[in-house]
């Protein structure tokens, strides 16, 4: 150790950081393109090591387990969703299904540009080896606020039932959002499909939001 | 040379041997299977490998490949057990069900009961159905079709019997009940909710499924 380390004790930790956030930039980058063309299943921390450029223990220090990795990289992507998202629904009008339905159709045209990625982050959904700090789909915020925000409208409105559990139906609507992607599988279905089978979905559970005459 | 008479052959050759061969081959299969499902069910789909399944099985990997193409064709013939036994255990309990409300729950609560006991599974099945290559064998494999129509046919009968409307949309109400049922799986098995919590939630799930046939 020399003088010049104990004059300046900020810098070595700072330089360490963002060599630190560079090593991370690059997994998430390495991630995104692994978890888009491999799947959830078909990716591995080793691949993503390798293709990143760095040792497996490098990424084992930044990282606890893919799951992780693939809640950064669906973070990172899905903010900018949100931001337009929070910026369009204010203006959208029609009933509370209609609304719904245009919320729904910004994700699938969102998402279909890497919806093997999506995939990937709904089947982690099902890995309950992930530790409490992944967020796989259903466990991310965004999309249940919007979802929320709007049957509580819907309900101010008297377009949805006062005493219903909201809860219960931000869940029906969140699982047949996933379930809509399996027509990709089946079918190879492009967003324009899955839209309208999500419109009718839809239309289905607000048969069973709507007030009771 | 060991000396087979003539008649010796005429005996066993044409009828007894092919038979044995047959019975062996099966019972390779069996063993092979059981191996399999005890390590996917203690190490996860990923962490078994066929080596493993092979040592566990106390046979070579040619015999193994000799009877599956690869893992995930092993996995398969576990998964296809599972939902026929599974299809069988929840037409049972949808037999014993008041009405097709209560009917579509005893279906559910069948399932995640079913699947308590093989977690390791469950995440497996879940896994590979998302996955680019095994998803679309997974998912069409005759014993997962025959598993999701189980759903159709309550809300079909129960049309029958007038206590659903004529338009009920049977066809995407189905897929929707089948798509719930899934989706409880991260609470019910992962998150290790109570039988009694899960069966709440999934009644309020299936009554506002159900709500829009019931009116016409």
């Amino acid at each position: 150790m020399n003088d010049a380390d104990l004059g300046s004790p900020a810098q070595p930790v700072p330089a360490r950081q963002s060599q630190k956030e560079a090593t991370r930039q690059r997994v998430i980058a390495a991630a995104r393109e692994l978890f888009d063309s491999h799947g959830y299943q078909g990716t591995t921390i080793r691949e993503i090591a390798r293709h990143a450029g760095i040792s497996v223990g490098s990424v084992f220090t930044t990282f606890a387990s893919k799951g992780e990795i693939l809640s950064e990289v669906m973070q990172a992507r899905l903010e900018p969703l949100y931001a337009e998202i929070d910026r369009v629904m204010p203006h959208v009008r029609g009933s509370t299904a209609d609304r719904l339905r245009t919320m729904f159709a910004v994700h699938f045209e969102f998402e279909a540009q890497h919806v093997r990625l999506f995939m990937s982050h709904i089947a982690a959904a099902y890995d309950w080896t992930l530790p409490p700090g992944a967020r796989p789909y259903g466990r991310t915020p965004g999309l249940q606020e919007v979802i929320r925000d709007v049957l509580v409208k819907g309900q101010a409105a008297g377009d949805v039932r006062p005493d219903i559990d909201l809860q219960e139906v931000v869940d029906l609507l969140l699982s047949a959002y996933a379930w809509t992607y399996r027509l990709v599988i089946t079918r190879e279905a492009d967003a324009k499909s899955l839209i309208k089978v999500m419109d009718r979905q839809i239309g289905l559970i607000a048969e069973g939001f709507a007030p009771r005459n | 040379m060991k000396h087979i008479s003539p008649t010796q052959v005429a005996v066993d050759a044409p009828t007894r041997a092919p038979t044995r061969r047959a019975l062996a081959k099966q019972q390779t299969r069996l063993k092979v299977l059981a191996a399999a499902r005890r390590l996917f069910s203690e190490q996860g789909y990923e962490g078994a490998t066929i080596r493993d399944i092979a040592a566990a099985a106390g046979m070579s990997t040619g015999a193994v490949f000799a009877n599956f193409t690869d893992k995930s064709d092993l996995f398969r013939e576990i998964m296809a057990d599972d939902m026929e036994a599974l299809t069988a255990a929840m037409r049972d309990a949808a037999i014993r069900g008041r009405n097709v409300e209560d009917a579509l729950l005893k279906i559910f609560m069948a399932g995640y009961t079913f699947y308590k006991t093989r977690l390791q599974l469950a995440r497996a099945a879940f896994s590979v159905s998302w996955d680019k290559d095994g998803g679309p064998t997974l998912r069409g494999m005759s014993s997962s079709t025959a598993f999701q129509d189980l759903f159709g046919e309550q809300l079909t009968a129960a049309v029958e019997r007038g206590e659903l409307s004529q338009e009920a949309e049977v066809k995407l109400r189905s897929q929707m009940l089948f798509d719930t049922y899934l989706s409880n799986f991260p609470q019910a098995i992962f998150e290790g909710w109570s039988l009694d919590a899960l069966q709440a939630r999934a009644r309020d799930q299936i009554r506002i499924l159900l709500a829009g046939a019931r009116r016409g």
